[in-house]
């Protein structure tokens, strides 16, 4: 039993807070006044390439035996023992989304998108999208667009359909709410051979941005979150070469298809859930201050909040770290990781609530940090499942819930 | 790094308090709620394992484990029985008041008499913020009246104010109680008529690791109430079929039951983090505070609910989870309460101007403003 960071991990997030402070947090600040993401030639975005972010963690290796170690390793040897861990990347998310998440989600990189095809991609695929990774020269992103108008959290009901045309295959349907989707390399969307068929029926397909067919690129207005885009677009009559389908036909023929991408949501759920415990920990913060400087700490009424609050962000940073403990050790998470999902968005909103409410008609008008936050922080409890869905997943291994 | 492995030996402890707990105390526990006795095989079979003396220094015959081994024991214990976890245990929290405010040198005086269990229970009697004892201290005698104990008899008593600890060993008179839980403890009101201060151990800073330890031992039998409660009210949720289903399987039932889960496993978390921060020398009372409010809170969520997935049987002396609910009421008003710990829990925050320390920030995080 521990309950701290390592060294190596420590000092990463050290250095996140150095960046957060002078970079992230002005920059999200800076695009919600602005009302839009952060533009892909922005120099912050050059900056972190040259800091070292926004490649893959694919290691470039193709034998598929050497994969897991990209987990635990790393070319600087005091960083070997942790880093890429999920506890670790729990840190790392948790601290940049305390200086702001929607920066966060705007970081250059292959995004949701590379865990599905570095564990169900072929060799040249993994060549093909991830290789341009390794060492960008220029900022590039990809994009995941599973979500569509009538399918969110029920992932089954995608209408978009595929059908296979020679060596081609030719997809047409809408997709929603894909981040940095108009910016990406390429779109990693999932389709259906048939819309009868549900999860069985799903294919996942790497669209490279530029292919005829693809477009009606929308980005979306948002609550909050401004700093990266949202953005929904259409497939008409795209087609796209044979070997774009993700994986082999025989992942496919062995169901694996929609394992592929509920496996991606399981390990990130506790990674979503560390990112409201860092925008909470935020609002917290802010509130804490506001109230020093207000003399407002002598009110029974307000300590007693501020408790609550403080508590309920640690248990819910402790909900997320076992999640990530027990992936680190290969062990079965389900419950724990929907757990820390179910649980961590809900306290980050009351936190930034709470904030409101001590700002009082400070926080009405607009311009506070805390009412950003306020606004940002809703997202969390819908997006990688809302809340409800985290119920449901828990019910089904609690009581075996049928579907 | 963070890890949650207690490790081979806090597992063998666990499984050990589970089979003492299935073997002497499930099966009797409203037996041992209308006598409020335990037979004497159990109280042998508890001294025998070593339970009594799992904290206690190896100097003075005992394990030397930490916090944490105790909040594994004891979450275990109290899911069976918490009454008989008291009863059994012949120093309870006041084992945290000898030791910490008068070192070794009080635990043997007033300790070791009472590690074998024959004889009465030393008892904590929490005299700081939030109590509703009423004591006048003399110059070496006590008096007053104390509402409630859960205990019968008591060889002493161990009385812990933020200023220290005193012991007192006679001069005082337990007057029987119904009790609202905890009975297989005992429940009494204390009258004490200018009872004889045996010894005081001044210190604040040693009182407020006391109470801090304290808190933490009743945050694990909150913790292994609610674990119970939220397991037996699921089973028979699985069990209990009406509308062609069980009711598990409503939805409205379905998230009740996960948000119970979720509950009991919160209030875990925050205890093994305040355990780990006691045993690791870290500051702790703000942590054994929190890990307190935060059982209490849980537990009085999911005890009441336990009763009401199982509806009219749940009222019912037949299942336990009625016991339940009475006694995690019971066992979070001691220490003053979860408000006295709230003070405790925000005092550092209100007097520090960094950022919030969850656990583990460097000291120079934080804000921008």
């Amino acid at each position: 039993m521990r309950v701290e960071l390592d060294e190596a991990t420590r000092r990463r997030v050290e250095g996140i807070r150095m960046l957060g402070r002078a970079q992230v947090r002005p920059l999200g600040l800076e695009a919600d006044r602005l009302g839009r993401p952060i533009p892909p030639d922005h120099e912050f975005f050059e900056l972190l390439l040259k800091i070292g972010q926004g490649r893959t963690r694919w290691s470039g290796e193709q034998d598929p035996a050497a994969e897991p170690a990209a987990r635990d390793e790393s070319d600087r040897p005091e960083l070997k023992a942790t880093i890429g861990t999920s506890r670790a990347l729990l840190a790392v998310a948790e601290e940049l989304s305390y200086w702001d998440r929607g920066v966060a989600v705007s970081l250059p990189g292959p995004g949701l998108g590379e865990p599905p095809i570095i564990g169900m991609g072929t060799p040249d695929q993994k060549e093909r999208f991830l290789r341009p990774f390794i060492d960008p020269g220029k900022p590039r992103w990809g994009s995941f667009a599973m979500t569509e108008p009538g399918a969110g959290s029920d992932v089954a009901a995608i209408r978009t359909v595929c059908r296979k045309d020679g060596d081609h295959w030719v997809l047409n349907g809408a997709k929603s709410f894909a981040a940095n989707a108009s910016r990406a390399d390429w779109i990693l969307v999932w389709a259906t051979i048939d819309r009868n068929l549900g999860r069985e029926g799903h294919r996942a397909f790497v669209i490279e941005q530029g292919t005829p067919g693809l477009g009606d690129f929308h980005v979306e207005k948002k609550m909050g979150l401004k700093a990266y885009e949202s953005t929904s677009f259409t497939m008409r009559d795209c087609r796209v070469p044979a070997d774009s389908l993700l994986g082999s036909d025989e992942h496919y023929a062995r169901k694996a298809g929609f394992k592929g991408a509920m496996k991606s949501f399981n390990s990130t759920r506790p990674l979503v859930a560390a990112m409201a415990v860092g925008m909470g920990r935020a609002a917290f913060d802010e509130a804490l201050a506001f109230a020093k400087e207000q003399d407002l700490l002598g009110d029974v009424r307000v300590r007693d909040r501020l408790e609550r609050i403080r508590r309920r962000l640690r248990v819910a940073r402790l909900l997320c770290w076992r999640a990530a403990w027990l992936a680190d050790h290969s062990r079965p998470n389900i419950v724990e990781a929907s757990m820390s999902k179910a649980v961590a968005p809900a306290v980050a909103l009351e936190a930034a609530s709470l904030g409101m409410e001590l700002l009082g008609e400070v926080g009405a008008r607009g311009e506070h940090l805390i009412e950003k936050l306020f606004r940002d922080v809703k997202a969390m409890d819908i997006v990688e499942g809302t809340g409800q869905i985290q119920r449901i997943v828990m019910a089904r291994q609690l009581v075996q819930l049928p579907r | 790094m963070i890890d949650f492995e207690i490790g081979d030996e806090l597992e063998l402890v666990r499984a050990t308090a589970r089979e003492f707990a299935d073997d002497h105390l499930r099966p009797t526990l409203r037996q041992h709620e209308s006598t409020r006795a335990l037979s004497d095989a159990t109280r042998a079979a508890f001294r025998d394992i070593g339970f009594a003396t799992l904290e206690w220094p190896e100097s003075l015959g005992g394990s030397g484990l930490g916090g944490l081994a105790r909040f594994i024991v004891l979450e275990e214990l109290a899911a069976a029985d918490p009454g008989a976890t008291l009863a059994l245990d012949p120093l309870g929290p006041a084992l945290y008041a000898l030791v910490e405010c008068g070192g070794e040198a009080a635990l043997e005086r007033f300790g070791t008499p009472l590690a074998d269990g024959e004889t009465a229970r030393s008892v904590l009697v929490w005299c700081g913020e939030g109590c509703r004892a009423k004591l006048e201290f003399g110059d070496d005698a006590v008096s007053g009246a104390i509402p409630w104990l859960p205990a019968d008899a008591a060889a002493q008593l161990v009385l812990l104010d933020a200023d220290g600890a005193h012991v007192v060993s006679e001069g005082f008179t337990l007057e029987p109680a119904r009790g609202a839980g905890l009975r297989a403890a005992g429940a009494a009101s204390v009258t004490l008529d200018r009872a004889p201060i045996a010894a005081s151990y001044p210190g604040g800073e040693a009182a407020a690791r006391a109470a801090a330890r304290g808190r933490l031992y009743t945050a694990a039998m909150l913790v292994g109430i609610a674990r119970e409660s939220a397991d037996y009210s699921r089973a028979y949720a699985l069990d209990r079929v009406t509308f062609g289903k069980p009711i598990a399987h409503h939805q409205a039932l379905a998230f009740l039951i996960a948000d119970m889960a979720t509950a009991t496993d919160s209030a875990r978390l925050a205890g093994w983090d305040a355990a780990w921060r006691l045993d690791s020398g870290h500051g702790a009372e703000e942590a054994c505070a929190t890990a307190f409010i935060e059982a209490a809170e849980q537990a009085m969520y999911v005890t009441p609910n336990g009763v009401q997935i199982l509806g009219g049987h749940g009222f019912m002396q037949d299942h336990p989870v009625e016991k339940m609910m009475r006694e995690a009421r019971a066992l979070s008003l001691l220490f003053g309460g979860v408000d006295a710990a709230r003070n405790t829990a925000i005092s550092e925050l209100i007097e520090s101007d960094g950022p919030v320390q969850l656990t583990w920030e460097a000291p120079d995080a934080g804000r921008t403003g």
